[in-house]
């Protein structure tokens, strides 16, 4: 029976040798009781006073990996005990004097209180020690994240930059961070129990922290950040952003207040630059606006049409001479508007009304002191999210413009008149020459007819070689003016086939007087057998004229050659003649042979400048060309080259009209002749 | 006895002038010759034996005040009596100021030829 083990943890196999001759109850009663001590899930070891292992169970056994050959051991030669130290001493002490006594210990990864407590048997003198162990592993290590997570969130408010500090509901400081005191330059125990609003010198007394605090306290009303200037001890002026939220505890009642302390002052100057930064621009770029619409007489609008709101720039108010900011509207607008140009204004309100679209006027302005002005309206419509449309536009004051195109054209009309006038000047002195040659001749020999018909003895063969040659001359003046109706009495515009030698001979022969009185020797070189070309006569002969004359002048002046002028015709292209007029003139020196073309373009003092390029717009209408080339020795030559004759002609436009004086020309002569 | 007809020369391009002028100064009693140009008469051996120049204004190449100064150049003072077919009442100060005796505007009357010749020759 003793042999038969009373439980299957070998932990007893000490008490179960010691039940060897006991009576069956005793048995019993101890197998109960091991079976008990082993049901317990906290490990037991039963250590004897000699400080030897006497027993334990199943807990211990599992826990501490004990077995048999461990009993009868110290407990200091059990290697997994070694971290009790103190182990023998608590026992001894524990048996000696009865004191329980507790140690922690750790094993592997586990942590256990130990109770080393004393047991006797009968009550006598204790026998042993009881060493229970208690898992305390899950206990150590919420105790230890407790104290890291305090750790954690003190280093946390010490690194934040910001100095933030917690008051209780009366506003005395409980304690703050690093920063907070660094700012303040003050210790914790300085500011330990100071009502917050003593801080820095009082700057806070003035603002209305003390009241918002209170509101937070009292109303729970939503703290709103105060910025607060504060010469620091440190850093001289700085500006403080203050910002405060209750503080929630969890599990206590006490209401606190975590305050932050942000220093902005950067900001604020960097803000500030900024801003400055911004409204100068705006500055700069309204200014420049305003005087690029003063520099371009245009100031701008925006008009709502729906609600006929308007609004206008200052320039716009300058071209309309009314005080900045008066209330624009469009009936307004229409009193200024020129009466005969109101329609107008009318026009473009249904246009923008019904259609929307891009608008383009221009409009007189009858001014308050009767005068006109012109301004030029352009706007672009653009609806917005609601779709409701809105005109921007730009209204530029081109009165100026105006007045200088009507100034040209005054100028423009006189200049043609001048040079009409002049033209017709030197064609009256031309003709004049023309019959006063041969009217010379006639007085003349009528005069020498009447001295030899009066003469002693009476000379009747002179008289009559007189008489005769009166009228040839009579006959040669009669030529002129019958050559000059010829020249001068179409006006219409005809074409037809004309004969360029012939048309050059007539010309020559009228401007004969003009060319001898500039000393010009004049050399013809008129190709035979030349196609006609299709063209006005008259218009033609009138370039030509315009070629003669000035290659007249071009020589005029030469004291150091020959004063000569070459006019020539010739075959060009086949079906193209051409009349060439050479000068040994002064020649258009460097200037481009093109600027000759344009109208007033003019190297002589004394020119309008309008016959070359009247000339050649004559000579384009024909399809042919005027061109001009310098010469490899002194002067110039002019071209003109005309198609010859097909009978199919149409005229390809008036002469362009622009400045007509070689035309009206020969409208006024017509008169003469 | 022999009678002396000063020459009187004329100058002109104008072939009616040449014809007909030469026979009115014989009828006035001179003895005449024409030029076609004034090339033509500094060409010639009448130059020297002229007594008074009629000249037109205007002529190819060597016009009537170019041959003036040629003249005046050759140290030949030969009173000139300009003629035009050109009325500018500005040039004919200036031609008379310069030494000319006259400026006649064609056509003019035979009396006013006369007058001026017989400035000229200081008749």
């Amino acid at each position: 029976m003793m042999t038969q083990p009373l439980t299957d943890n070998d932990g007893w196999t000490a008490y179960c040798q010691e039940t060897n001759g006991k009576d069956k109850a005793v048995i019993i009663a101890i197998t109960d009781l091991i079976s008990i001590l082993d049901a317990v899930n906290v490990p037991i070891v039963v250590v004897r006073n000699d400080f030897t292992v006497a027993g334990f169970n199943k807990m211990a056994a599992d826990t501490f990996g004990l077995s048999s050959p461990d009993i009868g051991q110290s407990p200091s030669n059990i290697p997994i005990f070694a971290g009790l130290s103190r182990l023998e001493e608590q026992c001894s002490q524990a048996i000696a004097r009865g004191l329980e006594t507790s140690a922690n210990f750790r094993c592997e990864d586990k942590w256990f209180a130990v109770r080393v407590a004393p047991y006797s048997i009968d009550n006598r003198q204790a026998t042993g020690t009881v060493l229970t162990f208690n898992n305390i592993t899950a206990f150590r290590a919420s105790t230890d994240q407790a104290i890291y997570e305090r750790e954690y969130s003190k280093a946390i408010l010490n690194t934040v930059g910001d100095p933030l500090v917690v008051l209780n509901a009366d506003q005395l400081i409980l304690s703050g961070n690093r920063s907070f005191y660094t700012m303040f330059q003050l210790s914790r125990e300085e500011t330990q129990g100071l009502p917050v609003y003593e801080l820095g010198k009082g700057m806070l007394k003035s603002s209305p922290l003390n009241t918002q605090l209170k509101e937070m306290f009292v109303s729970a009303k939503a703290f709103r950040p105060l910025e607060v200037d504060y010469a620091s001890p440190e850093s001289g002026q700085r500006t403080l952003l203050i910002d405060a939220r209750p503080l929630f505890l969890p599990g206590r009642s006490d209401r606190r207040v975590l305050v932050t302390f942000q220093d902005i002052t950067a900001r604020k100057q960097a803000e500030a630059i900024e801003r400055n930064k911004t409204q100068e621009k705006l500055r700069h770029t309204e200014a420049f606006l305003a005087e690029a619409q003063h520099l371009s007489r245009t100031g701008s609008f925006s008009w709502r049409v729906q609600t006929d709101e308007i609004t206008w720039s200052e320039q716009l108010y300058r071209i309309f001479e009314l005080d900045q900011g008066v209330p624009i509207s469009l009936e307004f607008i229409g009193t200024r508007v020129h009466p005969e140009d109101k329609p107008l204004l009318q026009d473009m309100i249904e246009r923008a009304r019904a259609t929307g679209s891009d608008l383009e006027y221009e409009y007189r302005l009858l001014m308050s002191n009767q005068s006109l002005k012109y301004v030029r309206l352009i706007a672009h419509g653009t609806r917005d999210k609601n779709g409701l449309l809105e005109y921007i536009g730009a209204v530029q004051d081109v009165t100026q413009r105006r007045l200088s195109e009507e100034a040209l054209a005054r100028a423009r009309s006189e200049l043609a008149h001048v040079s009409r006038v002049a033209s017709l000047g030197v064609l009256t002195a031309s003709i004049a020459h023309e019959v006063n040659q041969p009217l010379a001749g006639i007085i003349t020999n009528a005069s020498t007819c009447l001295r030899m018909l009066a003469a002693n003895p009476l000379n009747i063969d002179g008289a009559r070689e007189t008489a005769r040659r009166t009228i040839r001359d009579g006959n040669r003046a009669s030529e002129v003016i019958t050559r000059l109706r010829a020249l001068f009495s179409k006006r219409a515009v005809t074409i037809e086939a004309v004969d360029l030698n012939e048309a050059a001979r007539e010309v020559i022969a009228l401007s004969g007087g003009d060319l001898q009185r500039n000393g010009v020797v004049l050399r013809t070189e008129l190709a035979d057998k030349l196609p006609f070309v299709g063209g006005d006569r008259i218009q033609i002969q009138q370039v030509i004229i315009n070629l003669l004359r000035n290659a007249s002048d071009a020589v005029r002046g030469l004291d150091d050659r020959r004063r000569q002028v070459v006019i020539s015709t010739a075959l060009d292209d086949g079906n193209h003649v051409r009349l060439t007029v050479q000068d040994t003139g002064v020649g258009f020196g460097t200037q481009s042979a093109e600027r000759l073309f344009e109208a007033f373009y003019t190297t002589k003092s004394d020119g309008m400048g309008i016959g070359l390029s009247v000339s050649r717009s004559i000579i384009e209408s024909h399809n042919g060309r005027l061109w001009a080339v310098s010469n490899e020795g002194p002067g110039a030559t002019f071209s003109i080259s005309i198609p010859a004759y097909s009978g199919k002609e149409t005229p390809v436009g008036e002469a362009s009209a622009l400045h007509p004086p070689v035309t009206t020309n020969a409208q006024s002569s017509a008169g003469i002749s | 006895m022999k009678v002396v007809h000063p020459l009187v020369s004329v100058v002109d391009d104008d072939e009616s002038v040449r014809e007909s002028l030469p026979d009115l100064l014989k009828e006035f009693g001179f003895s005449a010759k024409a030029f076609a140009s004034a090339e033509e008469f500094l060409a010639s051996d009448s130059v020297s034996k002229t007594k008074c120049l009629i000249v037109d204004i205007a002529m190819p190449g060597m016009t009537g005040p170019d041959l003036q100064r040629e003249l005046s150049r050759r140290k030949l003072p030969i009173p000139i009596i300009f003629i035009t077919a050109h009325a500018d009442e500005t040039m004919r100060p200036r031609l008379i100021e310069q030494g000319a005796v006259e400026c006649l505007f064609k056509p003019f009357s035979d009396t006013a030829l006369q007058q001026a010749l017989g400035a000229a020759l200081q008749l």
